[in-house]
């Protein structure tokens, strides 16, 4: 009897749910909801139509399929990358280690200093002016420069020996 | 011509869908032929009229927007249930209540005027509402697939590719809501 009861009263709930399921699934809009939708739709339209005519490329891109786009931009970086490694390479070729110049040294006196006589490009010394002694000739007053045993001197460029040199030299004192 | 060549045309050239003439007809076709099941959809989760009808046409403008995918949808009726679904999810998530304020003219409405009677015998249209707020209680993927379950245009495998899952998902997923609805009624008390 109760079980009866308790069948009787779960098919009721079961009904109940039933009915609300089904008065929810078949719910009807308001008439004329498709021209609703269809207006909205033709007045999204026209707004979306008007405004890429400023940016009419990048419009045109993105209606493009996807696959497409994927396929330009490979594309497009793979002839990136193909004209960077071109012109890398031209560019080795252009200045080649047999074409290398070294680099011009600026100095006033026209580079007669110790770093460009060891210079290979460096112009070839000047020879000693004739009647004048080298260097001794800037110190005039106080006579004959002193000149280090160890100082190098150009080649072709005649200087005299040191006065201590002279002095306690073998020749001198015979 | 070769063989890559007439395949990168193919990729270039704009696929015959997307022409917008087409487009808009297919657009107006869809419109027709989904529009009132779209409207069920977004009603059963929205409970509001208005909000349901904003709902299908915000799907549509979605629609719109994408149109250059249109070829590509195999079912569409999936695919847009599967929009329309994502906005009145969206929208309740963001408004962050239940649709607690349900008109009940909203609710008479759902009932077909020829069923009304044969309806009234079993249950009222308080119970009705009642109902509706005990299922808004049911763990939230037991309701989706009540509610889906709900809509006469859409099957078990139709409601499955919607919601992302199987079917035998959904099935279970339909019992234990429909077990769980009839313990809160049994615990509420039917009216008699």
């Amino acid at each position: 009897m109760s079980g009866d009861m308790h069948s009787g009263s779960d098919s009721r709930i079961e009904a109940a749910i039933d009915t609300a399921l089904r008065g929810m699934g078949s719910a009807l809009p308001e008439p004329g909801i498709e021209g609703r939708i269809l207006n909205r739709v033709a007045a999204e339209r026209m707004a979306m139509e008007a405004e890429p005519a400023r940016n009419g490329w990048l419009a045109a891109l993105r209606h493009t399929p996807r696959f497409a786009r994927q396929a330009l931009g490979l594309a497009t970086t793979g002839l990136l990358g193909f004209l960077i490694v071109a012109g890398s390479v031209n560019h080795s070729r252009r200045v080649g280690p047999g074409r290398v110049t070294p680099p011009a040294l600026d100095l006033p006196g026209h580079g007669i200093g110790a770093a460009s006589a060891e210079h290979p490009a460096a112009p070839a010394s000047t020879p000693a002016p004739e009647g004048e002694s080298g260097r001794a000739s800037r110190h005039p007053q106080h006579g004959r420069a002193r000149i280090a045993p160890h100082a190098r001197k150009a080649p072709g460029v005649a200087l005299p020996a040191p006065s201590s040199h002279k002095s306690s030299s073998p020749d001198s004192q015979e | 011509m070769s063989c890559f060549e007439g395949q990168l045309a193919s990729w270039v050239a704009p696929a015959p869908i997307a022409k917008p003439l087409d487009n808009a007809r297919t657009i107006a076709q869809l419109v027709a032929e989904y529009s009132t099941a779209l409207y069920r959809v977004a009603f059963s989760v929205t409970r509001n009229a208005a909000e349901a009808e904003d709902a299908v046409q915000e799907t549509f403008l979605r629609v719109l927007r994408h149109e250059s995918r249109l070829g590509e949808i195999r079912d569409y009726r999936v695919w847009l249930v599967r929009i329309v679904w994502n906005i009145v999810l969206d929208r309740k998530r963001r408004a962050k209540t239940r649709p607690e304020g349900e008109d009940i003219a909203d609710h008479a409405r759902t009932l077909h005027s020829s069923d009304r009677a044969a309806d009234q015998t079993v249950i009222s249209s308080q119970e009705h509402a009642r109902i509706l707020a005990l299922i808004d209680r049911l763990p939230a993927r037991e309701r989706e697939a009540l509610l889906l379950s709900a809509v006469e245009e859409l099957t078990t495998a139709e409601i499955a590719a919607a919601l992302e899952t199987t079917e035998s998902s959904i099935r279970s997923r339909i019992f234990r809501a429909r077990r769980e609805l009839a313990v809160l009624l049994e615990k509420e008390g039917i009216p008699r």
